[in-house]
């Protein structure tokens, strides 16, 4: 009863840690847009957090660039297992318009595993929604099979 | 002892830490009503708990895992004494002992948010202590006695109307207690402030969750201490302990973080001025 509790909650309480990783703040915008009374993430228990020691969803908006990628790969490394990667917009799944330039390594997935792809330029508050909803369906399918 | 005093002991210690984490849940829910957004479930706090416990993450210092059991054992020891109805008095102290093991905790951390978290939750201690003790000797000194049964047992004409003045003095213990604004100096309730979690940055997985259960317990605590102000009955007291939760959660949601500089030289003077005047005024009577 207790591990089952226990796989509930993981599941009943994502904390999310935004990090913007070189986006123009459009898909930031929208993420934050989720906090706010209109969108209101609370009532599926999501807290926007701002320590990865903390975090359970890594929420990623913008392209990866050779600076940048560092302190990506160093934030998702200190957030605790399981975790869940969320990559935000277009630059973030793929480099969008600027993954041609040279400077930039291409979409979050080029440095660490991304779990869920949240098109759009920006991407939508209720896409970005959707997307953490999706995660946490595919972390309850992981977390069942480990029984 | 006897066997009642036993029960009541072993309910306290199952009991306040529930209660606490249904007032972090009430906590949660009104807030988020006052903002005019749905909120999260009731009982989400104790999702957030479970979900911490489950998580693997190996601790800043392994020094933190020891002082955040002490913190524990010594928030569940003042349900305990409350409970059993021992020493108000002796209760206070023994929180004000988890606090500080929940500051050293963070100091054996390397984040200097941690750090400035554990410096600050000092002086969140130095603020509110002694205004706190204050208004306990004021009950004490009005109910005949320092355990807990007898403020209880003060029945007939309710504490409040004897000690007016320590009402303000009791709700910035509470603020400071509950962590909300204007005295969340130390932890930063919430998130994406200038001290990330303040304290509690350097804390994660099992060691938070049982911090969370510490501060749980101390919450039930220094509301059931409010709520001896009419201890006319339990429903009475529930009742003053709710009147002092909500006043805390609508003064969160209207006023800004204050600094520490201000919680220590305005406000912890003027309530202890007032706390210390209605003990004098006890003792002249």
């Amino acid at each position: 009863m207790f591990g089952s509790f226990l796989k509930t909650s993981q599941v009943k309480s994502p904390w999310l840690l935004h990090f913007d990783c070189g986006s123009c703040n459009g898909c930031d915008i929208e993420t934050l847009a989720c906090l706010t009374p209109v969108y209101d993430v609370e009532r599926f228990g999501i807290i926007n957090v701002g320590n990865p020691r903390h975090a359970d969803v890594l929420v990623v908006t913008g392209t990866v660039n050779q600076r940048n990628a560092v302190i990506l790969k160093n934030l998702y490394d200190q957030m605790p297992s399981p975790k869940l990667v969320i990559a935000v917009g277009a630059c973030g799944c793929s480099g969008g318009v600027f993954r041609e330039a040279p400077n930039v390594l291409g979409g979050i997935d080029k440095v660490i595993p991304v779990d869920v792809y949240v098109p759009g330029c920006p991407a939508k508050p209720e896409a970005i929604m959707d997307a953490v909803v999706t995660g946490l369906a595919k972390l309850k399918g992981i977390l069942e099979a480990s029984k | 002892m006897n066997l009642n005093t036993l029960y009541l002991a072993v309910a306290g210690l199952v009991l306040a830490p529930l209660l606490g984490g249904l007032v972090a849940g009430v906590d949660r829910v009104v807030t988020a009503k006052l903002q005019s957004r749905m909120g999260p479930p009731l009982f989400q706090p104790f999702y957030d708990v479970g979900k911490l416990w489950s998580k693997v993450i190996a601790p800043a210092s392994h020094w933190q895992g020891l002082f955040v059991r002490w913190a524990l054992v010594a928030s569940l020891a003042s349900d305990v004494v409350l409970a059993a109805g021992g020493d108000v008095l002796m209760c206070f102290f023994v929180q004000a002992a988890s606090a500080s093991f929940v500051a050293l905790g963070a100091f054996c951390g390397n984040s200097p948010y941690g750090k400035l978290g554990a410096q600050r939750e000092l002086f969140q201690l130095l603020a509110y202590e002694p205004v706190f003790m204050v208004g306990i000797l004021c009950m004490a000194k009005a109910a005949g006695g320092f355990d807990a049964f007898s403020i209880m047992a003060a029945q007939g004409q309710p504490l409040l109307f004897k000690l007016p003045l320590i009402v303000p003095g009791l709700l910035f213990a509470v603020l400071v207690k509950l962590r909300k604004s204007p005295f969340d100096i130390a932890a930063s309730h919430h998130m994406h402030q200038e001290v990330v979690r303040g304290v509690y940055t350097d804390y994660a997985g099992r060691d938070f969750a049982l911090l969370e259960i510490a501060h749980w317990a101390d919450v039930t605590v220094v509301l059931w201490i409010c709520s001896f102000l009419w201890a006319t009955g339990p429903l009475q007291m529930l009742a003053t302990g709710l009147v002092f939760l909500f006043a805390a959660l609508i003064i969160d949601n209207i006023s800004a973080r204050l600094t520490w500089r201000t919680m220590l030289k305005t406000v912890a003077p003027l309530t202890l001025i007032l706390a210390t005047a209605n003990l004098v005024w006890l003792y002249l009577e």
